[in-house]
This record gives C-alpha cells, structure tokens and sequence, in this order.
C-alpha cells in the first residue's frame, strides 16, 4: 500500500490512498452506531452510564467523528498551512491503529469489560493521535505560513490527546484505583476536552477556511476567528480547573458563556461569509453544513439546563444529559460530516479517476459521482430521526425512541450506500 | 481581468480553448474564474507558456486544472511545446472573476 503511494508523494495534495480510507471505516461506524441505536434504543430511557450508551458514544466519536476528521485533516491540512503533509506513511499508520484500536475498546463497552480489550483498544488509539500530532506538528514547522486555522488545528489535536490520555486513565480505573474518585466523577472532563477541544475547535477552525471558501466569500477575519480561538480555549481551561476545584457548580456558567460567545462570534462569521458570497446558489452539502452550525447552539441549550438544574435542583437531569450527549453527536458533529462528506469525497475521488483525463475528455462534474437524490431522502430520514430520538429521551418514550432509531439507521444505509456508490466509481466518459 | 501576452491573435485562440477547462468544484471556466494571468508565445524556441493561478494555493484540484489547461492548449498548439506554469503573485481574489462568471456564479 505505502509503496503504492509513491506515484503521487511528488503531488502537494496527499494521496486519496492515505484518505479514503478514513472515509470507508468512518461510514461503516456511522452503520453500526445507527444499527446498535435499533437494538439498543431502549437503553436511551434509562441512566446514560450505561454500557450500550458508553459503546454507541464511542463508535460515534472516534470511529464516525474523529476519524473522518482525521481523514479529511490530512487532505486539508495542506490547504491551510500551504505546504505539504509531513508522511503520509505516519498518516496511514494513524489509520491502521486507532482503525484497530476503536473496535477493541468499543467491545470493552459493550460487554462493560475493561479489562485487556479496552485497555489495548485505548492504547492503540494513543499511539494514533501521538502519530497524527508528530505528523502535523513537523508538517506546520516546515510551514512558512502562520495562521489561524493552522493553530485551531493542530491546539485541537493537542486537547484530543488529551482526551485520550484521561480516557485511558478512566479505562485503568476501573481495574486499579489511580484516581481519587469514582471514574464516573471525571466523566464530564473527559468528554468536554473531547466535544470542545477537539471537536469545536478543530471544526470551528477548518469550517471557517472551508466556509468562506466554498461560497466565494469575500469576507474575511483572522481577527474574529482569533477571540473565538482564545474564548475556547479559555472557557475550556476554566471549565477544568473549576470543575476539579471548586464545589461552586454555579462558576461553571462563566465558561459555558465564555464557549457561548464564541460560539455566537462563528456563527456571525458565517453569516457575514454567507452575505458577501460571490456564489449565489447554495447546494445540498453546504445547506446541511451550515444548518449544522446553527445546531451547535442545542447542545449549549442543553448544557445550561442541566446547570441549572444541578444547581437549583433536586431535579434529576439524567435525561437532559442523555439529550446533550445525543445532540452533539447525532446532531451536530453528524450533521456537519453527512454535509461536508459530500463536498470533498466527491473531489478526492474525481481526482483520483479523472486527474489525467481532465482536458482530454468530457469528464463528469465530481457533483455527479453520487446521488442527489439519495442525499436528499438521507437528509429528510436524518434530521425526521433525529429529532424524534431527541423528543424519545426526553418523553422517555420507548416506540418513539425505536421509530426514531430506525429512521437513523435508514440515514446510515443512504448515506453508506452513496459513499460506496463513490469509492467503487470507475471512470465514465460523458 | 485582462491576460498579459506577447500575441493578441494567438492568445484569443488559446483562451477560447482555455474557456473548455472548469474548475470542477466551481463548474466555472479558468479564463471566466481568472485564473490565467499570462500567455507568451516564442515563436523561435516553439515553446507556448501559459502562466496561471489557483484560487488557492494547495489546492486539491489544482494538479487536475493544470493537467487540463496543458491538454487543451495542445489542441490548438499540437506542435508547440507547452509550458504551464503557477504564481501566485498577485494572489487569486474574487475581483478576477469576469462579468459573464460572475453572471454564471448568480444563477448557478
């Protein structure tokens, strides 16, 4: 395989080699969290600490989100550093480990044994990151350009090493007492360096390149983009500190504001991208990935009434929390790839087919390479999915749950079936 | 946005060729885009250079638009040599887009 991308290491892009893959397994993960949520939805009215929750959230994070992510940084790092990937022999080893470690630890999960498969799961995921974070940070000191997006990026991965490294630690946990509390206590540590490290900024700081850039925007500002960068990563810090040293639960508003405004500062930046657009039609992808942007803010919803109801309590939040797990991760972390999966697979594989036949040949938009039309009925089952799943948590419903689950399910074999209709693409000459 | 050259007359009859070559994520034509700055004819060496940008550097199409532009310069310059070659001076901005591309970008 690496020898095989020799051919195309003279090129500024990285091969579709080293990223196609993350797409495959990435679609395959979305399928079998969706086909879990069917036979597991029942789960969803009870405590989220629970097994089948745990290995549903961890399919959807790192096997559907984090490793899209992956897959598509390596193809757009480039893009906003101006300079080509360090390896792309490190970026396929970044594959091959978390691509092994995620189901072991995943089936930890699920059989809610945390004993050698988690714990090796965990550890190959490490070495993962640690892999991709060498990649990038040897990649961007061999950059000469300095910017925004470059820092969102690569602060992003630092907080998702983070977050693993205090994952794995949770796993041990449960077998050896490292920790002073229960690895339960530490959970929302865990998972907000990962929702708001990793995933906000890294998206925020790609989103904001790539935004701009597909509607032809005019507008411009690092500025912007620089306190939204600070009030992150300055909310995130907060967030930590407070929450592992103060017994005040109301002080944890000041970071949940401090994320809020940021979080208003993007979408203004999108706006104002949206307005001064060149490009006046607005595609299917792109109207997904920007309705994914505005549902960054039920999550905040969300997490301001659980506060709320921890601190004016005693209300059980159980489900409130339930619901901000699955709007972050159904919602807008799956929003964003379903559009934008559809904005650069299509390319990546047009080049990889039609790069020598390009001028020589009629050859097909990249546009063309999946179905419309099947986007469009993947879209409708989504977003009918997964706002009756949301309406199922907090009701507590179970047939509303399942109905709902097997709508996802249905968004998942749709949005599969076009991926593979993609990756399976031979050349066709118009 | 105007194309520097050294032969008006050539020049016309490579741009129209150029007008075949899209940007496949944009579906506009490269000369409509104004990405190609430059067209030099030498008539002594037989060389055509064609010098031309990319809305971004590092762009992950920008190997297939230039691959494309050479090819169809060698339907009207199959003797010639050709040359493409990248700047990124200036840098590409949206004021490059011609009158008819901006016409194509509000109804597409």
């Amino acid at each position: 395989m690496l020898a095989g991308m020799n051919d195309t290491e003279s090129s500024n892009t990285t091969s579709h080699q080293v990223v196609l893959p993350f797409y495959g397994y990435a679609s395959l993960a979305y399928l079998a969290a969706t086909l879990l949520l069917v036979f597991s939805s029942n789960a969803f009215t009870g405590h989220y600490f629970h097994p089948h929750i745990l290995a549903i959230t961890h399919i959807m994070a790192l096997g559907w989100g984090t490793m899209m992510i992956l897959g598509a940084s390596y193809q757009l790092v480039p893009v906003l550093i101006e300079r080509k990937l360090y390896s792309s022999g490190m970026a396929f080893a970044s594959f091959l480990l978390a691509g092994s470690g995620i189901p072991l630890l995943c089936f930890g999960f699920y059989v809610f044994d945390m004993g050698r498969p988690a714990q090796w799961g965990g550890w190959l995921i490490l070495f993962s990151i640690v892999v991709y974070l060498l990649n990038l940070a040897i990649s961007m000191a061999k950059s000469k350009e300095e910017n925004v997006h470059a820092f969102f990026v690569f602060t992003a991965a630092l907080w998702l090493l983070a977050t693993v490294v205090v994952g794995l630690l949770l796993v041990y946990n449960f077998t050896y007492p490292l920790l002073s509390k229960s690895s339960l206590d530490y959970l929302p540590v865990h998972a907000h360096l990962g929702i708001a490290g990793w995933f906000l900024l890294l998206i925020i700081g790609v989103g904001s390149r790539l935004i701009p850039m597909f509607l032809i925007s005019k507008y411009t500002n690092p500025r912007l983009l620089w306190w939204v960068y600070g009030l992150i990563n300055g909310g995130l810090l907060a967030f930590i500190g407070l929450f592992l040293y103060s017994t005040n639960r109301a002080l944890l508003l000041l970071p949940i504001l401090a994320i809020a405004a940021a979080l208003v500062s993007f979408v203004l930046f999108c706006y104002r991208s949206y307005q001064q657009r060149v490009r006046k039609k607005i595609e299917g992808p792109m109207q997904i990935s920007l309705l994914s942007v505005l549902m960054l803010f039920l999550p905040l919803a969300f997490l301001a009434g659980i506060l709320l109801l921890v601190v004016f309590g005693p209300v059980d939040s159980t489900a409130l929390v339930t619901a901000y797990g699955f709007v972050i991760l159904f919602g807008w972390i799956t929003a964003i790839i379903l559009g934008m999966t559809f904005k650069t697979l299509p390319f990546i594989v047009w080049n990889k087919v039609y790069h020598l036949l390009a001028g020589k040949h009629k050859t097909p938009n990249p546009k063309d390479l999946f179905s419309e039309r099947v986007f469009g009925w993947m879209s409708i089952a989504y977003l009918v999915g997964f706002v009756l799943f949301c309406i199922g948590i907090l009701a507590q419903n179970q047939v509303v749950l399942h109905a709902a689950a097997v709508l996802l399910l249905a968004s998942s074999l749709l949005y599969n079936w076009n991926v593979i209709r993609l990756l399976l693409h031979k050349p066709a000459l118009v | 946005m105007n194309v520097i050259t050294n032969n008006q007359l050539k020049a016309t009859i490579a741009l129209a060729a150029l007008q075949n070559v899209e940007d496949p994520e944009i579906g506009l034509n490269i000369v409509d885009l104004g990405l190609v700055y430059q067209l030099d004819f030498d008539g002594d060496t037989g060389k055509v250079y064609c010098t031309m940008t990319l809305t971004t550097r590092f762009c992950p199409m920008g190997e297939s638009i230039t691959h494309a532009a050479q090819e169809a310069l060698k339907t009207c310059f199959g003797e010639e040599e050709i040359i493409v070659e990248l700047s990124f001076d200036p840098p590409w901005n949206h004021e490059m887009i011609s009158e008819a591309g901006r016409e194509f970008l509000n109804e597409k």
